[in-house]
């Protein structure tokens, strides 16, 4: 009796496992949107219906701990089959074996030719492969309060000097209180705020490289951070600590009268603040610029099931109109030219200054490094230089230290 | 219950007796064991895995260098300047907020067993920070302490008493203290909920005989109150320090360990350098060593405390 049931499971398993594998193939795909509402349902819906046979089984991870999240998964080999990527993230992912190489697939797809120029060099490995395929990009720029300085008399900051300058002007007391209620300059002191010291230090003659943070301009441009904040006192005092959502809320609610992000907020700060909010390239801080290349690829995992239907799924995320429905949601920019020409979703303004921005727009060292730079060196040393705990030299040296062992 | 057995195979049980007693002793045993592997599986095992990675070169972006290094994460960490600054946290971390819980637990343990009106209202209302999840706790002072709207801030310049608003958080002063502040009002309703039940089992006629004897309210609670609920006191205190100390989930919230390391604790440091600097090795050292320190604090808490109490 028991004998037969035993043989009965078993068939029963087989059939049932033969089945699946007739079935569709699924593609799990991990991504990342800020924004709840979730337009990933009608992008996999498209692709569904003209690719019968393969299913996605896409995955929202939250930011705070997306790539906590794929490296564990990696290792416990339950990693997805194909997933949204940064340049940061490619060097320990390649490291671990990660990644599939998809150059040829690249150089086979009809689609590469609508590809903005440089994105596919730009994301290139440093073994000369190709792993990631553009998905949305976005470059920093300055924002400020067209009406203040209006009200002031002021003009756009074009250089560090002048950015000084016009930030302890803006930084009023407007109650009579005797405490500053407007401050000059919302700067990111916590995790992802490295963008904005990399526009007032590595736009000097700095690098990575052994020595490149010591040099007096390296330090001086820390200085010149430190210096905004305990000094001239132009940023709010909760800036050690302050990450995305204090600095746009601040922003938003006119704490602040500049800040540095893109594109993605300038419709959430257009609805906060209509006309009284535009936006200009960073300034010139000792005689360069340099601002952040906010990239964002998709690639397939060296562990997919089936490459050929991840391969499908992310040149169709990276196709014209396609990218296009992609970005309307997550509020960046199109990769492929079809759809960059066509674009209105954003205001002149800011695509302007993210156009006159990417001459000089750069991406952090692509090497493993760079991820602890990133995600502790950089905020804890940021951390503790503003509240006077360590000296800027002694955070260059830091991070001087950690590229340089 | 458990000397049956025993007592029967003692007395010599005839042979079919004797199965039948094998069998009821394998019983329990049999149906412990679920529960044992159970834990086995996902409590020691993992420790032991804590253990053994405590001893190797563990980069999990790098699977290929798993290579044994004896006890240098633990000579890394005597050396490392985070490591001290984060034991520091942790002494203040437990040595303020448990005692502060304590204090503040027995007081309102004292007042909910007085009689007033609504008593089991305001019973069940005390227990409301408790009953909140750590992360809601988390959120909502981060804007109780906002420098810019924080109530705190807008309570303390309306009455004069700053002068300027404190950007608690941000802060490295101040900001371990606020956090501080946080755990004892999230943690007090714990202590007062078992003190309460320690001081309902103190008999009525002890307080009625003192007073007829003329001892003053203070000799009473010195007399009677503190030497009843001790045997509380020992265990709440004790299950409260353990938790505490290895609670990072305010913390994260709040600061993330910031500013600078002025909010790490050990356990934070130990996570911190395992799921964001990815280095299970070093990570695992330190959670190793803090459990070893832990349990030589428990064991001494016991003895010293244990013959207290006798």
């Amino acid at each position: 009796m028991q004998r037969t049931i035993l043989a009965a499971a078993l068939a029963a398993g087989t059939i049932l496992g033969a089945g699946s594998a007739q079935a569709d193939e699924t593609v799990r795909f991990w991504y990342h949107f800020d924004n709840a509402d979730n337009p990933m349902s009608a992008l996999v819906e498209k692709f569904e219906e003209e690719n019968p046979g393969i299913r996605i089984e896409a995955e929202n991870i939250p930011w705070n701990s997306y790539y906590d999240n794929l490296y564990t998964s990696i290792v416990a080999g339950n990693a997805p089959d194909a997933a949204m990527v940064k340049m940061f993230a490619q060097p320990r992912l390649l490291e671990m074996g990660a990644l599939e190489p998809i150059g040829e697939m690249v150089e086979a797809w009809e689609g590469k030719a609508d590809l903005l120029d440089n994105l596919l060099d730009l994301t290139k490995a440093s073994d000369g492969n190709t792993y990631y395929l553009p998905i949305q990009y976005v470059v920093l720029y300055l924002y400020y309060r067209q009406d203040m300085l209006d009200e002031l008399g002021l003009e756009v900051p074009g250089t560090c000097d002048e950015f000084r300058d016009v930030a302890m002007k803006l930084t009023r007391d407007t109650d009579g209180d005797g405490q500053p209620d407007i401050y000059g300059f919302g700067f990111r002191g916590g995790k992802g705020g490295h963008d904005h010291w990399g526009s007032f230090v590595l736009s000097r003659d700095v690098s990575f490289e052994p020595g490149g943070m010591l040099t007096e301009e390296a330090i001086a441009g820390t200085q010149f951070v430190v210096d905004l904040f305990r000094e001239d006192k132009v940023f709010p005092p909760s800036a050690p600590n302050d990450g995305f959502k204090e600095v746009i809320g601040a922003f938003q609610a006119g704490k602040t009268a500049m800040t540095i992000h893109h594109i993605g907020s300038s419709a959430d700060m257009v609805e906060a603040l209509g006309d009284k909010v535009s936006a200009t390239t960073v300034p010139e801080c000792g005689g360069g610029r340099w601002t952040a290349f906010g990239d964002e690829s998709t690639a397939i995992l060296s562990s997919a099931q089936n490459k050929e239907a991840a391969w499908k799924w992310i040149s169709f995320l990276s196709s014209a109109g396609n990218n296009a429905l992609f970005n309307e949601a997550t509020g960046q920019l199109p990769v492929t030219r079809t759809d960059s020409a066509s674009w209105t979703l954003h205001e002149k303004r800011f695509v302007d200054a993210t156009v006159n921005s990417l001459p000089f727009a750069e991406l952090l060292p692509n090497v493993p490094e760079t991820s602890d730079f990133v995600n502790t060196v950089w905020p804890v040393n940021m951390q503790r230089a503003l509240t006077g705990e360590i000296t800027a030299r002694q955070m260059n040296e830091a991070i001087d230290a950690l590229y340089n062992p | 219950m458990t000397d049956t057995p025993f007592s029967i195979t003692a007395a010599g049980a005839p042979p079919k007796g004797g199965r039948a007693s094998l069998a009821r002793r394998v019983l329990p045993y049999a149906m412990l064991s679920p529960a044992v592997l159970v834990t086995l599986a996902i409590v020691f095992l993992p420790m032991a895995q804590a253990a053994w990675m405590s001893l190797h070169d563990y980069l999990l972006w790098k699977p290929s260098g798993f290579a044994f290094v004896g006890l240098k994460n633990f000579a890394t960490a005597l050396s490392d300047e985070v490591f001290w600054i984060s034991l520091k946290n942790t002494a203040i971390w437990i040595g303020l907020t448990v005692p502060a819980q304590m204090l503040l637990g027995l007081v309102t343990a004292l007042l909910l067993n007085q009689k007033f009106p609504w008593r089991p209202v305001a019973r069940a209302l005390i227990i409301i920070p408790w009953a909140l999840p750590s992360v809601v706790i988390a959120l909502m002072w981060v804007w109780i302490y906002d420098a810019n709207y924080g109530v705190l801030n807008e309570f303390l310049l309306r009455m004069d008493i700053l002068k300027t608003s404190i950007p608690w958080l941000a802060d490295p002063d101040t900001a371990l203290y606020a956090i501080i502040l946080t755990l004892t009002w999230q943690g007090f309703p714990f202590f007062a909920v078992m003190i309460l039940a320690g001081l309902q089992s103190i008999p009525r006629s002890y307080y009625e005989a003192a007073s007829i004897d003329g001892a003053s309210a203070w000799r009473q609670f010195w007399h009677i109150t503190l030497p009843g609920i001790s045997g509380v006191l020992v265990t709440a205190v004790l299950l409260r320090t353990i938790w505490v100390a290895n609670s990072i989930d305010v913390i994260f919230v709040m600061t993330g360990g910031g500013p600078g390391y002025a909010t790490y604790t050990l356990p934070l440091y130990a996570f911190i350098k395992s799921r964001t600097n990815l280095d299970f090795g070093y990570g695992s050292a330190l959670a190793v060593m803090f459990t070893i320190m832990l349990l030589g604090f428990v064991i001494l808490y016991l003895k010293r405390a244990g013959k207290a109490v006798n």
